[in-house]
């Protein structure tokens, strides 16, 4: 009977690993910052073209290269941040990853190890998996968390012990 | 035009260091984790500053940074660790190991760009 729970334990473990994997795939904006490079270089490459057609109307319409040439610098200011933004979705996609990557170790490894819970895979293990402090703190507040909750959950058993079955 | 080698194994972060860098007038070198940096040091790289990930397979930044101080070309490159790690233990063992300046992700261009900055040997 323990052996077979134990067996159904791994599989819920080893489905849930593969479930989390398999996000992962989605929740990489890899095509996100991808297509703001693309927006950004197809803005430059019509900026240069703009800028050869203000050139060759500067004597011709002073009117149409002037806004040619304001439109040259708000391309410039826009690639600017498209840039930017596409920086930090790279470095939150490379975080979100990374969490991403500690849980399906954490699941994996709890899919093909023996024993409890507890011993196949500690909070100092969990721990070792990190690779950032943002995930440290939530480690931290899940943990208080849990103990309010259980300390919470123990007080409420004694109440009830002490009232008795009747009370 | 001075030569930067970026060290990261996400693809997508190694392209947009590079974009940023090229577009701020740098020669830009990459490689996936340390022991791909190592290796284009040994190439006969001579980067002016180097930028690395900590958390890398087959060698981490920090076991990059020991290696790159040991050899004589790059005992004195400055090398800015750029990571999702914000500090504690990870951030002595590089200052320790030989890290110049540590940027925490994320991070805006202009923090790093004014990094470099203050980093590169002025001519």
């Amino acid at each position: 009977m323990q052996s077979t729970i134990e067996a159904s334990d791994h599989l819920v473990c080893a489905v849930l690993a593969a479930q989390v994997a398999e996000l992962r795939s989605r929740i990489d904006t890899g095509a996100t910052v991808e297509l703001l490079w693309q927006t950004s270089d197809m803005l430059s490459r019509l900026s240069g073209l703009v800028l050869e057609f203000a050139k060759r109307c500067s004597e011709s319409d002073p009117n149409l290269n002037e806004e040619c040439n304001a439109a040259i610098a708000a391309e410039a200011e826009i690639s600017r941040s498209l840039e930017s933004l596409a920086f930090t979705q790279a470095q939150r996609n490379d975080f979100t990853c990374q969490t991403v990557d500690c849980v399906v170790t954490a699941l994996e490894r709890l899919a093909v190890t023996e024993g409890t819970v507890g011993a196949r895979l500690s909070p100092s293990d969990l721990d070792a998996l990190y690779v950032s402090e943002e995930q440290r703190k939530v480690h931290d507040l899940a943990t208080r968390r849990f103990n309010t909750a259980a300390l919470a959950g123990r007080t409420d058993a004694e109440s009830r012990n002490r009232e008795g079955p009747g009370g | 035009m001075p030569a930067i080698l970026v060290l990261d194994d996400s693809a997508t972060m190694v392209m947009s260091l590079s974009r940023i860098l090229k577009s701020a007038g740098y020669e830009v070198e990459t490689a996936s984790n340390g022991k791909e940096g190592m290796a284009k040091l040994a190439g006969g790289l001579k980067p002016s500053v180097i930028l690395t990930d900590i958390n890398m397979p087959q060698m981490d930044g920090i076991a990059f940074i020991k290696e790159a101080r040991k050899s004589a070309s790059t005992r004195f490159t400055p090398i800015i660790v750029l990571t999702t790690e914000s500090g504690g233990q990870k951030r002595d063992e590089a200052r320790a190991a030989g890290a110049s300046a540590w940027l925490t992700k994320p991070t805006e261009p202009n923090e790093l760009l004014t990094a470099l900055k203050q980093l590169l040997p002025s001519k």
